[in-house]
């Protein structure tokens, strides 16, 4: 399990690289080395730390921790074939990693995404009715059955494609640079994360590669299915470049524009679940 | 006599711990659960609250707001009540038991918000309270319906697919938690963060996103 949370947190890191790297060339500029953030990291791993004067520091280092935990989780969740309900209850468990970042610094920058992260809770609303969806079909939310369900009837990709969308939708709204980045827009400095630094910001980078990896791997395994490990590899990064395309020619949406699109997605789906209900009783 | 279908979402159960007729258990969703809010209940036990920094318009100052110790410990102890609300509710095995906590998660994170004095976040408060009580009554409602269409609300008894829930339960279980927190009705909650006490306040979304966790389940599995 080591070797792979070890693995998981370098590809992690290797797609966050790509993604900047993409969003760079289809903007049309050089862009750093895909290898960037992995240095990022490591020279975080080694810069000075302290913890603000301010902070609530036993919190403050806590939700760091707090993070790596769930995220790893999540991965053990995937690699055992468990339940996708828990992996919901990590997506919405990360929105209080989000909080808790921005809340116990302090700074009014950090408080900003805090809040910003309260109001955009919305994002995990299209998860829910993709799970829902997903039970529709396979009739359990265990994702063994749910690998053997595609192997029988083909993928879910096909034949659930609007979950597919709206899982596709809740990448997209936890990805660097996105339109839905709006707890660590510029504006605000860097968000949430202003304040962590040196090990703590490494610590955190280790986590968000995590959480990179864990989603782009549950929604090959969910509505394509269990693939080889080279192959799987091969079709999360065709799903995190088409992400980065989005990510590089959408602009940040505004707070209130954030919530406003996640909110009709989730009731175009549930207008699904209720004809899905109907035709299949 | 505890044994929860093979087919549960939450997975079967590991463990099951008896209060007389209140009985509690372990799946390892209602386990992962229970860790996530202990983790929480501990980090308000142990930590202190941070200094908010504002900062002065139209020019560079900015200073520190200063933390009163009465305001603490009330908080400390909402907050202390509201995780112990949110263990309860998220491995108990009964419906009314379930909804009893939500309830109770609901008036501590009142209590949690309405102890700090500042203008923008008691109104915060009092239109949170207002949600939460008017919550209550799908939320019990829902716990009345399932009793009174299947005769039982022992969560082994609804889980087995024997007992066919009302639909209009369901619903109402959904609308009363989400009333005593979750979204569409989280307005007031950015008001809310204004309020000092990170660790106390986080207490106030964790609490509400763990019941949400909850309810999805039992709704489901019903």
């Amino acid at each position: 399990m080591i070797e792979y949370l070890l693995f998981a947190t370098f590809i992690g890191l290797l797609f966050h690289g790509i993604h900047r790297k993409v969003i760079a060339r289809v903007q049309g500029r050089p862009g750093p080395p895909i290898w960037q953030e992995i240095l990022h990291t490591l020279k975080f791993s080694f810069k000075e730390t302290w913890i603000p004067k301010t902070a609530s520091q036993t919190l403050f280092v806590g939700i760091v921790f707090v993070a790596i935990a769930i995220w790893s989780g999540a991965l053990f969740i995937l690699l055992s074939g468990g339940s996708i309900l828990l992996l919901f209850a990590v997506y919405l468990l990360h929105k209080i990693v989000e909080h808790g970042m921005g809340l116990s610094t302090g700074s009014p920058y950090t408080k900003f995404g805090a809040i910003r992260s309260v109001i955009s809770a919305a994002s995990e609303l299209p998860l829910l009715v993709t799970v829902v969806a997903i039970y529709f079909f396979t009739r359990s939310l265990s994702i063994a059955d749910i690998a053997a369900y595609q192997e029988v009837h083909g993928p879910l990709l096909i034949l659930a494609f609007p979950a597919a969308v709206a899982m596709y939708l809740v990448i997209l709204s936890k990805m660097h640079y996105g339109p839905f980045s709006i707890i660590e827009a510029k504006e605000i400095v860097s968000g949430n994360m202003t304040e962590h630094f040196g090990v703590w910001r490494a610590a955190l980078e280790v986590a968000y590669a995590l959480k990179t990896y864990v989603l782009l791997y549950a929604f090959v395994l969910i509505f394509i299915g269990s693939l080889p490990l080279a192959l799987t590899l091969l079709v999360m990064l065709l799903v995190l470049v088409s992400l980065s395309f989005v990510c590089a020619v959408t602009p940040m949406l505004s707070p209130y524009d954030t919530v406003t699109i996640q909110t009709l997605v989730t009731g175009a789906l549930v207008i699904y679940i209720l004809i899905l209900g109907v035709v299949m009783g | 006599m505890f044994d929860l279908p093979t087919a549960n979402i939450g997975g079967p159960d590991l463990f099951v711990l008896e209060f007389g007729d209140i009985v509690a258990y372990f799946s390892p969703y209602t386990a992962a659960l229970f860790v996530f809010a202990l983790i929480f209940t501990v980090l308000v036990i142990v930590s202190r609250p941070e200094r908010q920094v504002d900062i002065a318009f139209g020019g560079d100052a900015y200073y520190t707001k200063v933390v009163d110790p009465d305001l603490l410990r009330f908080q400390r102890f909402m907050a202390i009540a509201c995780g112990l609300a949110t263990l309860g509710a998220v491995v108990t095995g009964d419906v009314f038991n379930f909804t009893l906590f939500a309830s109770m998660v609901g008036i501590t994170n009142i209590g949690i918000v309405a102890a700090y004095r500042n203008r923008h976040v008691l109104n915060a408060a009092f239109q949170y309270g207002i949600v939460a009580m008017l919550a209550t009554v799908p939320l019990f409602g829902g716990a009345a319906i399932v009793l009174a269409g299947t005769g039982t609300l022992s969560m082994w008894e609804l889980f087995g697919g024997a007992m066919a829930v009302p639909l209009i339960a369901k619903a109402f279980l959904v609308l009363g938690v989400m009333g005593e927190g979750m979204a569409p009705f989280y307005i007031a909650k950015a008001e809310i963060t204004r309020a000092q006490g990170a660790p106390f306040i986080l207490m106030v979304h964790v609490s509400s996103l763990l019941l949400f966790l909850r309810v999805t389940e039992i709704v489901i599995s019903m």
